[in-house]
């Protein structure tokens, strides 16, 4: 094949464009217009039609930064995902600073939205325009962590690593796949539509060209709000209510006992969290040839209420207190030893905000669907870790296989128009 | 259940026969999703997906049900009534017999090792290879031996399986963990070009670990529904572990590895077939089921050269065909478990209403 010829390529696209209106491209709207027996003025709408997207959802704007932190950890998740882990090519401190900067702003600018730039037109545009020339914010955030490689001796930055921040250790139940785990950076991208998810990534991608490349990627989307109320969570793909313990996000004081890193960090993280992210495998055909009742005992849970079991609604206390035996929640069902609801364990608790992920199949036709876990927590070592390894021993260890994910430092939100994500690494 | 709910729940049953006549053709090609113990005797053409006698005796004995959707007194109402469990002596004779069974193919094994250990020592590769997928599809016709260690006897079971057949997943040093031994360090050195020669005393220590596994087996306890959890959770592992080759790594012999789970899970249905008896509904798919996956396992050898394929010999359509099998048997086997309960599950006893509230400490 011979090497394309940039120059006739561009001549040649020019005379196509100009050939089109006359005859080429015009031809092929007839023939389509023809065969699908469309009316001969198409520009009427026709009065049937509806809109399936609601204006108010695609203007729905979540600020880059409130407070000091990043968005996408404390909003409710909303429909639609996509994490990307990235590894840094830059070549120096300086390479990565202005990679980084690139990446904040960009960011900023797209959960902000607004009409793209417009350039020559025989420049490539400056945005690809998926979204048409208007992007619509739709609820978007961008949420940007650090992993522990980024704190190597590459940058000279070792001496700024978050205490804690550790390559995730491999958990006896795991099967990590090196080519879906760790990386420098993460991307945690979430919407109410996914173009908007699909174009964000697309966006980001290209403003580090070159000093970031992809090492893995995974899309996720919630459940719908299937009710009974719009309190109740959805489910994940055991079918199960998933969230339904979690801590109140607008309790502040609990947020900065459970959430926010601070005490002993480098002072450029404080107000940061540790986002700990697990692609964890559901082998689903697997759990539907599995009797309710033993489903029931290996979360504790009522499948269809999400109530614990003995109790009639979602957010019922379980009352373990009533139940030391568990006669009525088994001791080892996942929710028990996740959560046991103790003063002790109360500092165990973290905040989770995982998504439901399906990705076609794998070489046994079995399906690859699972949750991409992801847990915002103060320190991984006393929360996150710590209930892991209760949950060793859960019966539900079969039915599941942790692949990939990583530990990440979430830094802290920017504050004010000259900051950027991260800026407070590299002081001025 | 008392019997208002039951007539009330009768015609509900009946109404949706009409609904749902595209899922219960689905369901019932595959003549799975089905359990039942008394005889039916159905009111239109179909066939039931399942019948349920009730525990009380009234007019109404028996719930038909037709339909995947058929939702019987709303989304709140009580599921139908467990199905009556056996006693547990039922047990004894099948697993006196799988016990049998089991000893014979270890005596087995043991008569066909010195063929492996005789072909490393000769440094023969082909040779050794073969006596391996032997000796490896002896050891998988025992037919999972997973017994989670809670009794002395169980652990030291558990242990010999795992010098038997463990992988080095779990091992600190992995491959050249010295707690890496038997079929799988064997598989390890022959398909990664590993001197035969030096696999010798590896061999040796899993000939006598094979002969202390016989002494034990026979006499380590089974529990009944352990036992019939076993009919399907061989074939589950066999579409984890072999045909996607994560348990069979370095040989890929994932289809000689499902075909033995295919032998050990017959056996067991086998010695289960007195119990199962009655469940006309449950063994017929069974076997119908089991029969074409044989049936696809002995295709697959006819299609090549009349041994079975390694996982990478396998065209995308064969492939494709042996899951389909896999995948049918499974659902048919999932029935299995369920109708073999000896104790009917205890009622979840219910939080008091005076006990009510959100917790505390996480509402």
């Amino acid at each position: 094949m011979s090497p394309l010829d940039r120059r006739s390529f561009l001549t040649r696209s020019g005379l196509l464009f100009g050939a089109g209106a006359v005859g080429g491209v015009g031809a092929l709207v007839h023939e389509r217009n023809q065969a699908d027996a469309a009316p001969a003025d198409s520009t009427q709408p026709s009065a049937v039609v509806q809109w399936r997207v609601s204006r108010g959802e695609l203007a729905d704007r979540i600020p880059f930064s409130v407070e000091g932190h990043q968005a996408g950890i404390l909003n409710p998740a909303p429909a639609q995902a996509t994490f990307a882990a990235l590894d840094s090519f830059a070549r120096d401190q300086t390479v990565l600073r202005e990679a980084l900067k690139a990446l904040s702003v960009r960011a900023r600018e797209l959960t902000v939205g607004g009409a793209t730039a417009l350039l020559e037109t025989d420049a490539p545009p400056a945005d690809s325009g998926i979204l048409g020339p208007v992007n619509e914010p739709d609820a978007l955030t961008v949420t940007i962590a650090f992993g522990a490689s980024l704190f190597d001796g590459r940058y000279g930055l070792s001496s700024q690593r978050p205490k804690e921040l550790v390559k995730m250790p491999t958990f006896p139940v795991d099967d990590l796949d090196p080519a879906q785990t760790h990386g420098d950076l993460l991307l945690q991208i979430c919407a109410h539509q996914r173009d908007t998810v699909a174009h964000t990534l697309r966006e980001l991608l290209r403003a580090v060209r070159g000093s970031f490349q992809l090492r893995w990627n995974i899309d996720g989307f919630s459940g719908a709000q299937r009710g009974p109320t719009p309190h109740n969570h959805p489910r994940n793909l055991f079918a199960f209510r998933d969230g339904t313990a979690n801590p109140p996000t607008d309790d502040e004081g609990l947020m900065n006992e459970l959430v926010w890193a601070g005490q002993g960090e480098p002072a450029w993280a404080e107000g940061g969290t540790y986002q700990v992210v697990r692609i964890i495998r559901q082998h689903v055909e697997f759990w539907d040839r599995v009797g309710l009742t033993e489903q029931q005992n290996m979360i504790g849970r009522v499948r269809s209420t999400g109530a614990p079991l003995g109790g009639s609604d979602e957010f019922e206390d379980p009352r373990y207190d009533l139940d030391p035996d568990g006669k009525r929640i088994p001791l080892d069902a996942h929710i028990r030893l996740a959560n046991p609801r103790t003063a002790h364990t109360a500092d165990q608790r973290f905040l989770r905000r995982g998504f439901n992920y399906t990705r076609g199949f794998d070489d046994t036709g079995q399906l690859d669907q699972g949750l991409v876990f992801v847990a915002f927590n103060q320190s991984p070592e006393r929360q996150f870790a710590t209930v892991q390894k209760r949950l060793n021993e859960e019966p539900m260890i079969d039915y599941i296989t942790p692949v990939g994910g990583g530990y990440f430092f979430v830094p802290p939100g920017v504050r004010g128009g000259a900051e950027w994500v991260g800026s407070g690494l590299f002081p001025a | 259940m008392p019997h208002l709910e039951a007539t009330r729940w009768w015609p509900t049953v009946l109404a949706a026969v009409g609904l749902a006549v595209g899922v219960f053709v689905l369901v019932s090609a595959a003549d799975g999703g089905s359990r039942t113990r008394a005889a039916a005797q159905a009111p239109s053409t179909f066939t039931p997906l399942a019948t349920y006698s009730l525990a009380a005796p009234h007019v109404l004995s028996e719930v038909l049900v037709y339909s995947v959707q058929g939702v019987a007194g709303g989304p709140n109402a009580a599921p139908p009534p467990e199905t009556k469990p056996f006693p547990a002596s039922v047990f004894s004779r099948p697993i006196a017999a799988y016990r049998a069974y089991a000893l014979r193919q270890l005596r087995l094994m043991e008569g066909e090792l010195p063929l492996l250990q005789s072909a490393l020592a000769a440094n023969d590769r082909i040779a050794a290879k073969a006596a391996w997928r032997i000796a490896m599809s002896d050891y998988l016709r025992l037919g999972a031996v997973y017994l989670d260690g809670e009794t002395a006897l169980d652990a030291q079971v558990a242990r010999l399986n795992q010098r038997i057949d463990g992988t080095p997943g779990g091992l600190p040093g992995g491959v050249a963990d010295p707690g890496f031994t038997g079929l799988h360090r064997i598989e390890y050195g022959l398909w990664t070009s590993k001197p035969p020669s030096a696999l010798v005393h590896i061999a040796g220590a899993l000939d006598a670990d094979v002969h202390r596994l016989a002494k034990v087996l026979p006499i380590a306890p089974v529990e009944p529904l352990e036992y019939a959890t076993r009919t399907h959770e061989i074939l589950e592992d066999a579409a984890r572990g072999f045909l996607s080759g994560a348990d069979v790594p370095w040989s890929q012999e994932g289809v000689l590895a499902t075909n033995a789970g295919v032998e050990a899970t017959e056996e067991l249905i086998s010695t289960l077939r007195p119990v199962l008896g009655g469940l006309e509904r449950v063994v017929p798919a069974v076997d119908t089921e089991m029969r074409t996956l044989r049936s696809a396992i002995r295709g697959l050898a006819a299609a090549h050269g009349g041994s079975l394929p390694s996982n990478g010999q396998l065209t995308h359509r064969q492939s494709e065909m042996l899951d389909a099998a896999l995948g049918g048997a499974l659902e048919a086997l999932s029935n299995v478990p369920g109708v073999l309960e000896t104790e009917a599950p205890p009622a979840v006893p219910q939080i008091p209403k005076a006990d009510f509230r959100t917790n505390p400490i996480d509402p």
